[in-house]
């Protein structure tokens, strides 16, 4: 079986606690810079949702050296374009251009993540954007079903409301709020700064060092998100989307952390009920009865906890009859567990794709800052497809029984509420709420 | 395209094109293998020179219908064998069909080659159509098309846009289809269609990673070489009448509030002005300190977000401007700021600065593309296809090179003028 050839990795603390992360390896001309700090939306305080999202695309839109134009300017002439993002537990500054620029790149993410000025107009306009933004997101289905079912999964956790944040927060949110958010919390033992690419490691730690060397958090103690605890019921959740022909629907109950021992056994089971073309639910749903397009399942996994999920679509006629598959399939899986057929083709097709998501420097910096967050192994790459291999049918079923939802799961379904009630009552208490009262 | 030898050396850096292998079968089946180190995977494209281009009305997405019915079993890996067998050795695969073209593709672990060779030349040999499978996909793809387009507004507008855009090309209709359309596509039309549009000779193979040529050419000769030629696929009515004068679409559907869509026709792949096209793209949307993200977004903030698109195609196909409209301002401020936008460039036309980042940011895409055995795979194909060359994929960098800053100029006033505008405007309505 294929391995991946995993670059020599050097891994440095700087005095200021920021973790630097060089790795260099062969390929294109272009190098990738990551800085990933923990600084993600769990951390948003209460009627600020969205605080820490506005935060990471704030610090972008001005310092005390570059005015938001200028960084524009000055980082597309090299090719690239500054990209950012926040999860639930991450902020991210990530971009990548070509080789010779890389003293220029690592100079101008230390300058954003250490010196943000906040500017009051580009704040502003930021804030009406955002706002915007999340009233045009009412307009996809998709988006609405998917803040339905986090609210419905983690309830009042901080993992219970989108990174995007809530349009009324948002709303208020003000400039102070953000210089507040990003002193808290962006700070340099929060953060790991990553180089990947044809590079040599003691120049780019060099580099590294002379840029985010002097870089001084404001004291404070640690902001760690406890694990949620699972208190769901079942229940039937309908968003009213009158209009709708397609109705979008979830089925999610509560799951594991990252860093859990049960992850690997977590794929595997989720790939064989509910990942690929070949998985039971795609051969139910589409191929036995074509009543959708696409049809996944698995876990999905955070510092502090994380989810299982169904989700897919169908007619509004056919809601029903598509959520009953997706049940009857679950606790079939529960009952009886893997094949052994469908074992070893799952365990090959996970082995067999794992090298092509690290084909880029891109994918490398995002899977080793995702070490650096979660706190995984120095095998996490390398031991990827033995412990793959490792998961069997007993350990398979074990985690069927313990994280795929019985009795304590949601339905989530986005569409004509009228048209639904009938056909999703046998699932639970139904609840019809308004799009927007789940933005 | 011929394009000067003096710039050739410049692009063989990009991708070896030294190290392409090609070979032409009997029957017409072009085969093209490159060697590729990094992971110790491959990527293996078919392209079809078949897409919604190539139908006529009444059968309208039957390229993208056939594509589902590609993966229904074939005379050696029977119903859902393919991605089972492929899956078990480490491999996936998925397609997807264009207004030009339908391409299928694998990446895999290397060792698992021959079965995947083995899967494909099976189906290009002898496709199983029943009217199981086909029921099967016809309900299949009506939901991807509720999902794509009738219940989104960004479906519904580019669907509008097309068809205002193009009134005799083929390329009004949608890939996807006319709902009545995929209704009513017969067995007898997919069995014609199979016979010469998936003919060999109306397709190409493009193999890239961690391969042994010589080896893996002699593999492809000796697994589709028994496969017979068939019939030409008829000719494209290619036509399309010369616009004169802006044309309007409305599209009312329940929205949080109005968007703007405005398309012009564009230039063919092969015309030395879809080069321009692009830079021109890139210096009007692409990045915030492009002109209408800083005009419209920035300073004005008449919209919340604008997004400029231009893909290439085989014939004429379609430049887009985009743009989400800030609360309580009105669509025809909108339309006034994006064409005194355009009008300034038609008449000053864009800084040699302005330029120069375009095209390192073109640069960059280009890179990303080509760090991939997939990336490679597809740029070797979609260059053939649409320029009828492969080696034109290594030859992307010096296309833009050659632009200069009063060739995006021509470009923006021949191609993006107010008389052959087309505006889609969406306005919302109340739900029922």
């Amino acid at each position: 079986m294929s391995r991946v050839q995993q670059p020599t990795v050097v891994r440095t603390r700087l005095e200021n606690g920021l973790q630097v992360v060089v790795a260099p390896r062969p390929g294109v001309p272009l190098v990738a810079v990551r800085l990933l700090v923990r600084a993600g939306s769990a951390l948003d305080p209460a009627r600020r949702f969205g605080l820490a999202h506005l935060t990471a695309e704030a610090v972008r839109r001005g310092t005390r050296r570059r005015s938001g134009p200028k960084l524009d300017a000055e980082v597309e002439a090299l090719g690239a374009v500054l990209g950012g993002g926040v999860d639930e537990d991450s902020a991210a500054l990530g971009l990548s251009a070509p080789l010779e620029a890389l003293p220029r790149l690592i100079d101008v993410v230390a300058d954003v993540a250490t010196c943000p000025s906040f500017p009051a107009r580009e704040v502003e306009q930021l804030r009406r954007r955002e706002v915007a933004a999340l009233e045009h997101d009412l307009d996809e289905p998709a988006v609405v079903a998917g803040r339905a079912t986090l609210a419905a999964a983690f309830g009042e956790h901080p993992y219970g409301h989108p990174s995007e944040g809530r349009g009324r927060d948002v709303a208020a949110t003000r400039r102070g709020d953000l210089a507040a958010f990003h002193a808290r919390t962006w700070r340099p033992s929060r953060a790991t700064l990553l180089v990947v690419g044809p590079v040599e490691a003691a120049p780019a730690l060099a580099l590294a060092v002379k840029r985010f060397g002097g870089w001084r958090g404001a004291p404070g103690g640690e902001l760690e998100i406890a694990p949620p605890v699972a208190a769901i019921a079942p229940a039937v959740v309908i968003v009213d989307r009158p209009e709708l022909t397609q109705v979008q629907l979830r089925i999610v109950s509560a799951g594991f952390p990252r860093s859990s021992p049960d992850h690997a056994a977590g794929l595997v089971a989720g790939a064989v009920l509910g990942g690929g073309f070949t998985s039971r639910l795609m051969e139910e749903v589409r191929v036995n009865r074509g009543l959708s397009y696409g049809v996944r399942c698995g876990f999905t996994c955070s510092r502090a906890g994380g989810l299982f999920s169904f989700s897919s679509f169908t007619k509004v006629e056919t809601a029903g009859e598509l959520v009953q598959v997706a049940l009857d399939e679950i606790a079939r899986f529960r009952e009886g567990g893997p094949t052994e057929e469908e074992l070893e083709r799952t365990r090959g097709y996970l082995c067999g794709l794992y090298p092509l998501s690290l084909e880029t420097h891109e994918q490398w910096a995002e899977k080793l800052a995702g070490i650096e967050l979660y706190g995984l192994g120095a095998d996490e790459v390398t031991g990827f497809s033995d412990r793959v291999r490792a998961v069997d049918a007993a350990s398979c079923l074990a985690l069927a029984r313990r994280w795929l939802p019985a009795e304590r799961r949601v339905v989530v379904a986005v569409g004509p509420a009228r048209r639904l009630k009938a056909q999703l009552a046998r699932f639970g208490t139904v609840r019809v709420v308004t799009a927007r009262s789940v933005m | 395209m011929p394009r000067p030898a003096a710039l050739r050396p410049a692009a063989a850096r990009l991708i070896d094109l030294d190290a392409v292998r090609e070979q032409v079968l009997p029957n017409g089946l072009r085969l093209r293998v490159l060697r590729e180190a990094g992971a110790p995977t491959l990527s293996y494209a078919t392209f079809f020179q078949v897409g919604s281009r190539n139908e006529r009305p009444g059968i309208t997405g039957i390229s993208h219908l056939f594509e589902h019915m590609m993966f229904n079993g074939a005379a050696r890996y029977g119903p859902k064998q393919f991605d089972r067998v492929l899956e078990a050795r480490g491999g996936h695969s998925n397609a997807y069909t264009s207004n030009d073209l339908t391409v299928y593709y694998e990446d895999f672990a290397a060792e698992a080659l021959e079965t995947v060779v083995d899967l494909e030349s099976d189906r290009m040999r002898s496709l199983r159509i029943d009217d199981e499978a086909l029921e099967q996909e016809r309900g299949v793809v009506m939901e991807e098309r509720r999902l794509r387009t009738d219940n989104s507004i960004s479906g519904l507008m580019d669907e509008a846009l097309e068809a205002l855009v193009h009134q005799a090309h083929p390329y009004r209709w949608p890939v996807i289809g006319w709902m009545s359309d995929i209704e009513r596509i017969s067995r007898a039309d997919c069995e014609a269609f199979f016979r010469s549009c998936y003919a060999p000779g109306n397709a190409a193979i493009y193999v890239v990673g961690d391969l042994d040529p010589e080896a893996t050419l002699a593999l492809l000769a000796s697994d589709y070489g028994d496969i017979p030629p068939g019939p030409a696929p008829a000719a494209v009515a290619s036509g399309e009448p010369e616009q004169r004068g802006e044309r309007r679409a409305e599209v009312r559907y329940p929205a949080q509030g109005p968007s703007l869509l405005c398309g012009w026709r564009a230039a063919a792949a092969r015309s030395p002005d879809a080069a321009a096209l692009d830079l021109a793209q890139v210096c009007l949307g692409v990045g915030e300190s492009s002109r209408l993200r800083r005009s419209l977004v920035h300073q004005s903030a008449l919209a919340t977000s604008v997004g400029v698109s231009h893909g290439w195609r085989i014939d004429p196909g379609v430049f887009s401007i985009y743009a989400e409209i800030s609360p309580r301002v009105k669509v025809e401020r909108v339309e006034r700021a994006l064409a005194t936008e355009l009008a300034r460039v038609a008449d000053e036309g864009v800084s040699a600065a302005e330029l120069k980042r375009a095209r390192a940011l073109l640069r960059s895409s280009v890179l990303h593309e080509l760090g991939t055995h997939n990336g490679l795979a597809q740029a070797l194909g979609q260059a053939e296809a649409m320029l009828g060359d492969w080696r034109e994929a290594g030859r992307a960098l010096e296309l833009y090179a050659n632009v200069t800053p009063g060739d995006v100029k021509r470009a923006v006033r021949r191609y993006l003028s107010p008389a052959r505008r087309n505006t889609v405007v969406l306005v919302p309505e109340r739900a029922p």
